[in-house]
């Protein structure tokens, strides 16, 4: 049935006849009774008369009906707001405005719930998705440093038969290629345990997904694929379904494409194809695959209980740490990774937007008291006709609620648009699978907060109004050249809203002040025109990766790159480095410095680079030299540090010349090569500038910089300085990779781990810097908006009251007032109002400014504060001058006329 | 002429049930039958016959359907659905019962008790 239908019906369900069919019956019976009076003996015309006075009008009897059938209420209220409405159109501008304050607080605040409904209630689409747990290790020692690990297939079934778990998905990320076409195309794969579909419970958007009889025979070669890849790669072809997709030289039927909402994410990216886990076959000699598990616990579980379960299971065969650096099981949320860092930002922006409604419905409060002075003489009429108290507040409720409703609607429409923003602004810190969208919890949100809205501003102007004495306001419509009764209420409400919008301001001002502090702070390098790309060398297929496995091999093809890529017209310098890439940098490592005690543990960072890094990244050298190609072949006994190594580990000496050794660069797994010392002494032969290495807003951490052949992995990036924008060079760059290896290419996620991206592009994504600049952005938006509204509060109070004391206005003047004299009489109140918030706002700042600096991450700046009161004074004073200037342009004779 | 009696609230929608459950009417000819069948004593508030009519209708005790009138008019008639019927049957015992025991104590002299 349709929607209009199901109206329709519910319509009929509440009132189920029709006013015709109810005028037509009575009109029946009024004739008939009309016939037995003209039989005794009356004229027609008396009759008919007669009839209707007995029995009523047909045109009355509907309204008789409904309020039979218990409608009588509802017709009022429908009254109400029609009433309201016409009321507001007939307003234009007093509508436009209030509307437009809710709009912008409800459009906020709504958009700020859908955005927390989509991305921490309810941000993935798994079915369970809080029963979902990942598994991870903590000890005491460091509990916020967790570690992820995988489990075998028999593991991952140990798991699966514990009490608590009803079912247990493992998964594998691993970079591919799409050998089928022209050029490879770097993917990103995650290959899926069989059981996925039952586990997830996320309906493919197309065909099917992987299911426990794809494991078959060794694994069927079916893939199922990512609802964006589906978009990139095959424009969205709705007949993908059967035809063949070739990953790595093995053709692979694609079975299914999910949804856009499924973006399963192992930790190192988004999958753009899933594969059936029974395709991921060991390597010869190497140990059996591994999953990283997820586990499903059953309903009514605890995380507590689970944990003490599992916990034997999972530590089995793992060598333990006495005391508080042994490993404990942790069960965490699928949720947590990014709850962790959002709820602070939610909250913080959350605040902001409440802060916003409540400044709207200020202003909607003073705007209804200010024109209800305007309307006082109207309500009289109505208490002096018998409306009660009851009656007009109820109607002045209802006129508020309409206000609010219209105000709802706008926001809840901007809402969609307003919601996205975040997400715009700060991308990687949301889970890639929440999609915003106005579902039915936004909607009944929305609403409730409308009414809740009209309630809130409109009470308080409907009880003032409404108690107001009938024989003091009719006898005449003059008010105004006696003093206006005290006007508190308004008063008290534009010295909080103008409190609440410095707070606002203050906070803005705090926030674009970190983040201009972040964008201004020396980064020790040089991000402009350069640009990352990651290859991965050909670990999965047997024969290539033969060719190249060996140490020496692998260098030489890596060189060969490098200087095919220096050799592309535009680009200017090349360097080679491994997880190198400033602002981040691989994890700390410990080593031992010569002449040092054996109970030190020095932790450093250590960076496999290539010599030329320090000149693509434009890092200083502050002493000594950096080394040749010779010793970049070689790999060992060198060493180059940054400043803050030599000043925190050799302050006592002369860095240069000085010995290190790093115990842990060994071949830790089997892709892995080393050089033949990589772990003896190396010699200090230079001291670089301090580059960024801890994300852009943390102290640079001690480095030490090694040639990257000491510690070669499956992957390499290339940092690729240009003299323009990279990614023009980017095609030609390409072709050239493709010159040394036709299967060779670089990976086209923007994942930090091995991506391409440019160096500006990796700062925009740091995590601190996104928030400082996500928080600016959105707190100077919320902070203009509330200075709008709280200008366009004080504009109309000043506005309404002139306009009504025009004639004492004139008076005054006429008695010889001087004019400025006058003007001070028109905005005392208002600007006294304005003055006492804003010493409300300095006081309650100073008060939150400890808070909210722990809160941003970001010192509480008292110079933003001190700004945003000034600005915000002199604008107050505008707005206060601008409409007052009317109070003295009135003639004092045409003023006078009136009384 | 015999005096012409008000009927107590709520006696109306009792009466017009029973009018009904006499055979289906249209809505005059249930005005007519009551004043019928009171002997003309009744002289049935003319704005709160509608309204009774409505109630009872929206409470499903009673149902209308269009049909013909005796003069050959369209007119709707009334007829009792069974819940109207249990109604008519629980307040006509109620009635019975409240009068009897009103005019029970009415009726009592000084002596007797």
């Amino acid at each position: 049935m349709s929607r209009l239908g199901q109206i329709r019906k519910l319509w009929r369900f509440i009132a189920p006849r029709t006013q015709g069919d109810v005028e037509e019956e009575f009109r029946s019976t009024l004739d008939n009774y009309q016939e037995d009076l003209i039989r005794q003996g009356l004229s027609e015309e008396e009759a008919r008369r007669k009839a209707r006075i007995d029995l009523g009008q047909p045109a009355a009897q509907n309204e008789t009906y409904r309020e039979a059938i218990g409608l009588r209420l509802f017709d009022e209220f429908g009254g109400d707001i029609r009433y309201g409405l016409r009321a507001l159109h007939r307003s234009p501008g007093f509508a436009t405005v209030a509307i437009l304050s809710l709009a912008l607080g409800i459009g906020a605040t709504t958009a700020m719930f859908s955005l927390i409904y989509a991305v921490l209630l309810h941000p993935f689409p798994y079915d369970g998705a809080d029963r979902i747990m990942n598994p991870v290790f903590i000890n005491q020692q460091h509990p916020e440093e967790y570690q992820y690990f995988t489990r075998s297939k028999a593991q991952m079934d140990d798991l699966r038969r514990a009490a608590p778990v009803e079912s247990v998905l493992g998964f594998s990320g691993s970079h591919m290629e799409i050998t089928s076409g022209g050029l490879p195309e770097d993917i990103y794969g995650a290959y899926l345990t069989e059981n996925a579909e039952t586990f997830l419970e996320v309906r493919p958007l197309l065909g099917r997904n992987i299911e426990p009889s794809d494991a078959e025979n060794g694994g069927h070669s079916v893939v199922v694929l990512n609802y964006r890849f589906w978009h990139r790669h095959f424009g969205a072809d709705p007949h993908i379904i059967g035809r063949t997709l070739e990953i790595d030289h093995t053709p692979y039927i694609i079975i299914g494409v999910m949804p856009r909402s499924f973006a399963f994410n192992d930790i190192n990216g988004v999958g753009d194809v899933y594969l059936p886990a029974s395709l991921m076959r060991g390597v010869a000699n190497g140990p059996a695959p591994s999953y990283i598990p997820w586990i499903k616990l059953r309903p009514h579980v605890t995380v507590e209980a689970a944990n003490a379960a599992l916990e034997p299971i999972v530590l089995e065969g793992k060598k333990q740490p006495s005391g508080a650096s042994a490993w404990h099981l942790a069960l965490q949320p699928i949720i947590e990774p990014y709850q962790q860092d959002l709820g602070r930002t939610f909250t913080l922006l959350l605040a902001g937007v409440v802060l916003l409604l409540i400044i709207g419905c200020a202003n909607c409060s003073i705007l209804l008291l200010a024109r209800g002075r305007a309307r006082l003489h109207e309500l009289a009429i109505r208490t002096a006709i018998g409306a009660s108290r009851w009656r007009i507040v109820r109607q002045l409720l209802v006129e508020a609620l309409v206000i609010s409703c219209a105000g709802a609607a706008l926001g809840v429409a901007a809402s969609y648009w307003i919601a996205r923003l975040p997400l715009l602004i700060s991308p990687d810190s949301f889970p890639a699978e929440s999609v915003i969208r106005i579902n039915a919890s936004v909607l009944a949100f929305s609403v409730a907060l409308a009414l809740l809205c009209g309630i809130f501003f409109g009470l308080a102007p409907a009880l003032r109004l409404s108690r107001n004495d009938p024989s003091r306001a009719l006898p005449g419509r003059q008010a105004g050249s006696v003093a206006a009764p005290a006007r508190h209420r308004w008063s008290v409400l534009i010295a909080a809203q103008v409190a609440l919008t410095l707070l606002l301001m203050a906070t803005a001002g705090t926030a674009i002040r970190g983040f201009l502090r972040l964008t201004q702070m020396p980064l020790g390098y040089d991000p402009a025109n350069v640009m990352q790309l990651g290859i991965s060398l050909h670990a999965h297929d047997p024969a290539e990766w033969s060719r190249i496995q060996s140490r020496e091999a692998r260098t030489a093809y890596i060189e060969q790159i490098r200087d095919k890529i220096a050799s592309v017209p535009g680009v200017s310098t090349v360097a080679v480095g491994i997880d190198a890439t400033p602002p981040d940098a691989d994890a700390q490592t410990s080593f031992i410095v010569d002449g040092s005690g054996d109970g030190e543990q020095p932790q450093a960072r250590v960076m496999l680079v290539d010599r030329r890094y320090f000149g693509a990244l434009r890092i200083p050298q502050l002493e000594g030299r950096l080394w040749n190609a010779d010793e970049n072949n070689r790999g060992d006994f060198i060493a180059v540090v940054n400043h803050a190594f030599a000043t925190r580990y050799l302050s006592s000496s002369n860095a240069l010349g000085r010995h290190l050794r790093i115990p842990g660069l060994t071949a830790s797994s089997r892709n892995q090569a080393v050089s033949a010392q990589s772990t003896a002494w190396r010699q200090i032969i230079g001291v670089v500038g301090d580059a960024r290495n801890d994300g852009v807003d943390q102290p640079v951490v001690p480095a030490i910089y090694i040639p990257y052949t000491a510690s070669m992995r499956a992957w390499v990036q290339f940092l690729v300085r240009t003299e323009s924008n990279p990614f023009t060079s980017l095609h030609s760059i390409r072709a050239a990779i493709a010159s040394v290896s036709s299967d060779q290419q670089i990976s086209n996620s923007a994942s930090a781990f091995n991506g391409t991206f440019t160096l500006s592009q990796a700062i925009e994504r740091d995590a601190q810097y996104s928030r400082q600049r996500l928080f600016s952005i959105l707190f100077g938006v919320f902070s203009a908006m509330a200075l709008a509204l709280a200008l366009v509060g004080i504009f109309s109070v000043v506005a309404y009251s002139v306009a009504q004391r025009t004639t004492e206005f004139g008076i005054r003047l006429a008695l010889g007032a001087p004019r400025a004299h006058v003007l001070w009489v028109a905005v005392r109140i208002v600007l006294v109002s304005a003055a006492a918030g804003i010493v409300l706002g300095l006081a309650v700042d100073s008060f939150l400014g400890s808070l909210l600096a722990h809160w941003m991450q970001n010192a509480f700046a008292v110079g933003s504060l001190f700004t945003a009161a000034a600005l915000l004074a002199l604008s107050a004073l505008l707005a206060c001058l601008l409409p007052a200037r009317r109070a003295v342009a009135v003639p004092p004779a045409q003023a006078l006329r009136y009384e | 002429m015999t005096k012409p009696v008000e009927l107590p609230q709520g006696t109306l929608e009792m009466l017009i049930l029973k009018a009904i459950s006499l055979g289906s009417l249209h809505g005059y000819g249930i005005l007519l039958r009551i004043q019928q069948i009171s002997g003309e004593r009744l002289e049935i508030l003319q704005g709160s016959f509608y309204t009774a009519i409505y109630r009872l209708e929206h409470r499903g005790w009673i149902q209308g359907e269009w049909g013909e009138s005796e003069n050959n008019r369209r007119a709707r008639f009334y007829s009792l659905t069974s819940a109207g019927a249990r109604q008519l049957k629980t307040e006509t015992a109620k009635w019975i019962d409240m009068t009897a025991v009103v005019a029970g104590i009415l009726d009592k002299k000084a002596d007797k008790i």
